[in-house]
């Protein structure tokens, strides 16, 4: 018989410990079964979130291993698998209050995602009485970020919100603002695109968790794409970030590569650069890792690359 | 003391609407209490659609034929003025959950789109994609934040207080603390949702629809309304009861059994697998209680074998399907069949709803919108996408009419109310604390498994009288239920203890409403009277809890406009 | 075998030692590297946030330069250059419009995205296309006792629906590698983090507590060097280290290695020939110690 043991990190409000549980493999199961039945077989203490079990409440993601998991949706032994192993550790959502063992709090969350104002700003073309006129493409702009089920795994697996002071807005937040931004109902995008900006929308470090372990397959990180973009028609251009991808918009057309040496004036204006980044660059020199005199040339076919750029800019200004 | 002036319990469909409603006057306070968190409700799980006769897809529907179609489908137990009522608001109400923000599916002409669904003569069901309930629920809880509702959430509904006819307020757990409230109130909205956890494991419901204040209405005497109805689905996952679609048997899977044969031979040779889903239910059943299913007890199942269908149709005409089997009952139906069995969907009953203008019960005060009650414009039976319908339309009346309740009433005497709030301190003390006793999910288990053989898709006088000896025995033993949680603070497996007594307490209610209607309605299909007889039950059955001993009564159906006659589809 | 290179700028600047030992590790294992003529910069996963289809455009212009040298695959040895190529990739390939589009759009330059060639990284084709055994008969100096912390980094992996070359939350190809070699993979906590590399300017102090908590992971697991696929990684966790020293008070000191690097040392070159004496934080004296002897 083949035994899977399970360690659960609990959490009574004050204390913190892990609890070894154990129970028979059995084939076909999800990590919710799990939780289940040693709730219901060994331990009824255990507490733990649940409710749909079929991936539309989002009541019942955890950690698994380290990584989050919505545990209805997840079979036991595809994580078995993955892992390659019969110890599974359980723990609570990072980035999260805990209230007790695997039990998280919203609440703040939610506090936090009302700065985006996530909810429609109705435009004058619609009223309560009759509705709206949306388009078949409209409504597709907004059908699969309205899949969100506030279940949190993007939240856990953010790696700016682990290392954030509390500023950054959560995956799922950017979703909800990116929602009605794009909402051809709403009047008013700037009004939840601003409070994003402001929110320190350009610490995202482009490391694709939250896209991977979405449980819905939202394309957070195109949106957070959308939402610079569009922070930036907005006039939001006079920030590290926006400047720094500009530097690279910049460069492909003028030479096809980017000037490395020129990448931090550009990002961070010559001021400053010289008072935070002259170390940085003298032992980048001193260790022959950088060239301050290597200016790439133009590539062979700038003049083509010069022709994309325009066509791009029609394709987006038509 | 907590004081408001209107307080929702529940924060589905129905509750968010009763407090979006409720808080339109400034001058109320306020709150819905709900034991999850608010997007976390059922109304969440309602894939297929809402209906609403906006004449989109097709300009010559109309509220009437819409009203036509539901009485139909109701086998005429819907209370006609009702569903007339229902019928005439609904496409407004469209209107207003799309200037709410939901994202409808469109048509060419970017009105709200509309698909045929079963029982409906005319392609009227509004939808998003497949998840319709979800995004309602959501947008609800978006303009619940805007509109600054207040929330308390993973608060728990103990108990109703009502001294001589007269409301006084409402007891409940913060679960977080373990601390017991009593809430004063003028005004409650009860929107608690369904009780299909009657049969545990065999329903399609999630697992926290246990009838929580449909329980506490029926305890302080305000009756149940037409408990025997309840749906079920030919077709849930066997070990979830998580719902498999209808197009499985459309796309023309075979049904199963131990034996290897596509049993539906024997009882539908005509159209097989295709035939209505009471009587495929009826055959799977039939199957597993004839020694012909896989498992044992509660476990047993058929097959569903789509793999004669091919890899390429699968991908193509099922991907949804298939990963549904994969993720949540581990199969993939291209190289396996998928166990199945039905599942118990959706309870017509309920709380009795005296005014469906208001959404009143019968004592002052009290409102109830959604699953949890009856209006009833489901009767015996309620077609599909009348369901999220039901839960946005009526909670908006509810929480209106709690609203007018609010403005009449005065905050009065709380003697009640206080003994209520010591009577479940002290009961949350002794239970919790309890050493010993039977364990509370074997007596649920087999709550279950009584109501599920003998008051689910087979109903025969014997039978159900022996499953009401049952449910009592199990009632008496539950008075030594031991829960084996001593926590103070967040102990689930208390709620779930109070939970089980909720069930329990219906599940007797709807043996009982049963065993005494001696006729096949619509859902309530009997061995032993096969079909409708309108001369003796053309009426509501209300069970009223007094004390441990239920007491039975009936009233007459509001009929304006549609004489009974036979329902052939 | 040969492959069309696509080596990315950094191979061209701040990580030149990478160029060194790709192309030294390359010649010595008889792999064809021949550099795209005329290829771009791949946005860094910055270009699509003025322009997400430019992002598209430039890269489907990149891939038709490999399309065009009639080869089955266009290499590359930096995990953001493999991604913002595949993600090009994925949307030309998925989506017939937008291909037509950036199609209409190349057509000044006289090329056209035909979806025919694969985009691959150096890891990848030494385990799918190259070998491991293969691999093991070339290696002249075994990396004995040498204890290596592999470091994925994100874009090598994620999102898997672009990447998927092995399970993303648990990849094992790094340690296929060092097994091969002869050195020895420890487990560390941080082993599938994030560098933060490519927000080290608007997040600086989250990104250096990153780099900081990077560093004294395998540090705590006894590793003697950090290995990584990615220039990225290699710059962030490497040239930033002595800027993330500052904000820790235990020392974080942990040399950071490309995998060509530590693959040239089994194939027996020495440190200099590898260039890793450019490195800012001197993995030579753990080297000496361990390997050199």
């Amino acid at each position: 018989m083949r035994t899977i043991h399970y360690k659960i990190k609990r959490f009574d409000g004050k204390r913190e410990w892990y609890q070894d549980y154990q129970l028979q493999y059995e084939k076909g199961k999800t990590i919710l079964w799990a939780l289940t039945a040693i709730r219901e077989q060994l331990d009824p203490t255990l507490v733990f979130t649940s409710a749909c079990r079929h991936a539309i409440c989002g009541s019942c993601a955890i950690k698994v291993n380290g990584k989050s998991f919505l545990a209805c949706k997840t079979s036991l032994d595809e994580v078995l698998e993955t892992f390659k192993s019969d110890n599974l550790v359980f723990e609570p959502l990072s980035n999260f209050e805990v209230i007790k063992d695997l039990a998280i709090a919203w609440e703040p969350k939610m506090e936090k995602m009302k700065q985006v104002k996530p909810w429609i700003i109705p435009s004058n073309k619609g009223n309560a009485e009759r509705g709206f006129i949306q388009s078949e493409d409209d409504f597709h702009e907004i059908s699969s970020p309205t899949d969100c089920i506030l279940c949190g795994v993007c939240t856990s697996e953010c790696n700016q919100l682990a290392v954030n002071d509390g500023a950054y807005l959560d995956p799922f937040i950017l979703n909800r603002a990116y929602r009605f931004s794009v909402d051809s109902r709403d009047c008013a995008p700037e009004e939840h695109i601003r409070p994003v900006y402001e929110n320190e929308l350009w610490k995202c470090i482009h490391c694709m968790q939250c896209i991977s372990s979405c449980p819905k397959g939202i394309p957070l990180t195109d949106e957070i794409a959308y939402l610079r973009q569009e922070s930036i028609k907005i006039g939001e251009v006079n920030n590290q970030g926006a400047k720094h991808a500009f530097a690279f918009y910049d460069d492909i057309r003028n030479k096809g590569r980017l000037n490395e040496t020129m990448l931090p004036i550009k990002t961070d204006g010559l001021i400053k650069t010289a008072t935070t980044k002259i170390p940085f660059a003298l032992r980048m020199i001193k260790k022959g890792k950088i060239n301050p005199f290597h200016m790439p040339k133009a590539i062979e076919g700038i003049k083509g690359v010069k022709e994309i750029y325009k066509y791009a800019e029609e394709v987006k200004h038509p | 003391m907590f004081k408001y002036d209107v307080v929702v319990v529940g924060a589905g469909g129905a509750g968010m609407m009763a407090a979006l409603y409720a808080s339109k006057d400034p001058s109320l306070k306020v709150a819905v209490l709900s034991k999850i968190f608010p997007t976390r409700s059922h109304t969440g799980a309602a894939q297929g659609g809402i209906n609403a006769a906006m004449g989109n897809r097709d300009n010559s529907d109309s509220a009437e034929k819409h009203f036509r179609d539901t009485v139909k489908g109701s086998d005429f137990l819907a209370d006609q003025d009702a569903v007339e009522f229902f019928t005439t608001h609904m496409p407004e109400l469209i209107s207003e959950l799309d200037y709410m923000g939901v994202p409808f599916s469109r048509d060419i002409n970017g009105k709200v789109a509309q698909r045929p669904f079963g029982g409906a003569s005319s392609p009227r069901t509004c939808y998003s994609a497949d998840k319709t309930g979800h995004v309602i629920l959501h947008a609800l809880y978006e303009q619940c934040l805007k509109n600054h509702v207040r929330f308390h959430n993973d608060w728990y509904l103990l108990s109703l207080a009502v001294d001589n006819g007269h409301f006084e307020g409402l007891v409940a757990m913060d679960i977080r603390t373990g601390n017991v409230h009593a809430i004063q109130a003028k005004a409650v909205v009860i929107a608690t949702g369904g009780y299909g956890r009657v049969y545990w494991s065999r329903t399609t419901n999630a697992i926290n629809m246990t009838g929580d204040g449909t329980a506490a209405c029926f305890d302080i005497g305000i009756p149940l309304k037409d408990p025997e109805f309840v749906q079920f689905h030919p077709t849930g996952l066997a070990s979830t009861g998580v719902l498999l679609s209808e197009a499985c048997r459309g796309e023309g899977g075979y049904l199963i059994n131990k034996d290897g044969e596509r049993f539906m031979a024997r009882y539908a040779p005509d159209k097989m697998e295709l035939g209505p889903r009471d009587l495929v239910s009826r055959s799977i059943e039939t199957e597993i209680k004839e020694g012909r299913g896989f498992g044992d007890g509660m476990g047993s199942y058929v097959l569903m074998d789509l793999r004669h269908l091919g890899e390429e149709k699968i991908m193509e005409r099922l991907p949804q399907v298939r990963e549904l089997a994969m993720d949540f009952e581990g199969v993939d139906l291209v190289k396996e069949p998928v166990p199945i069995r039905p599942s118990c969907h959706y309870m017509m009953g309920g709380i009795h709803i005296v005014d469906h203008k208001t959404c009143a019960t019968p004592i002052e005060g009290i409102h109830a919108a959604g699953e949890c009650c009856a209006v009833s414009i489901h009767g015996a039976n309620r077609l599909g996408g009348n369901s999220v319908a039901d839960v946005v339309l009526f909670g908006k009346y509810a929480g209106q009419g709690a609203q007018q309740s609010a403005k009449k009433r005065s905050f009065t005497s709380t003697a009640k109310l206080e003994l209520e709030k010591i009577k479940w301190t002290e009961k949350f003390d002794l239970i919790r604390k309890k050493k010993t006793g039977i364990n509370m999910f074997e007596i649920r288990d087999k709550m279950a498994e009584t109501m599920w053989y003998h008051v689910g898709i087979f109903r025969t006088e014997d039978e159900m009288k022996q499953a009401y000896l049952t449910i009592e025995d199990l009632l008496e033993r539950f008075k030594d239920a031991y829960i084996g949680d001593s926590s103070e603070s967040y102990n689930m497996a208390f709620i779930n203890y109070v939970e089980i007594s909720n069930l329990l307490k219906l599940a007797k209610a709807v043996t009982l409403g049963a065993i005494n209607r001696k006729e096949s309605r619509g859902s309530h299909s009997r061995g032993d009277y096969p079909t409708r007889d309108d001369e003796n039950f053309l009426k509501h059955t209300l069970i009223y809890n007094e004390g441990e001993y239920y007491r039975l009564e009936y009233s007459p159906v509001t009929i304006t406009k549609y004489q009974p006659e036979e329902r052939k589809y | 075998m040969r492959y069309a290179f696509f080596p990315g700028c950094t191979l061209e600047s701040a990580a030149e030692e990478l160029m060194i030992s790709t192309m030294k590790v390359a010649e010595a294992l008889g792999i064809e590297l021949i550099e795209l003529k005329g290829w771009t910069c791949c946005g860094a996963s910055h270009i699509q946030d003025v322009d997400d289809f430019l992002a598209t455009s430039i890269n489907a212009r990149n891939i038709a330069l490999g399309e065009k040298l009639g080869v089955s695959k266009i290499i590359t040895v930096c995990n953001t250059c493999t991604l913002m190529l595949r993600t090009a990739k994925a949307k030309l390939d998925q989506n017939k419009n937008l291909r037509a589009m950036v199609n209409e759009g190349l057509r000044s330059t006289g090329m056209q995205y035909k979806g025919n060639v694969e985009v691959t990284h150096l890891l990848w084709a030494l385990i799918e296309d190259y070998g491991l055994d293969r691999l093991k008969e070339k290696v002249k100096r075994p990396l004995t006792g040498l204890k290596v912390a592999n470091f994925y980094g994100c874009h090598i992996l994620m999102p898997p629906k672009i990447m998927g070359f092995e399970n993303h939350m648990n990849p094992q190809s790094m340690e296929m590698i060092a097994e091969v070699l002869g050195a020895e993979s420890v487990k560390f906590d941080q082993r599938l983090a994030c560098c933060g590399f490519h927000a080290v300017f608007p997040a600086e102090k989250e990104v250096m507590k990153l780099t900081g908590m990077n560093c004294l992971s395998p540090k705590a697991s006894g590793a003697d060097c950090l290995i990584t696929p990615c220039p990225l990684c290699q710059m962030q966790l490497d040239a930033y280290q002595p800027d993330a020293q500052k904000g820790f008070s235990k020392d974080i000191t942990m040399p950071v290695l490309h995998l060509p690097q530590l693959i040239g040392l089994a194939l027996g070159f020495s440190p200099q020939e590898l260039a890793i004496q450019r490195h800012v934080v001197d993995a030579i004296p753990v080297l000496t110690e361990n390997v050199l002897v």
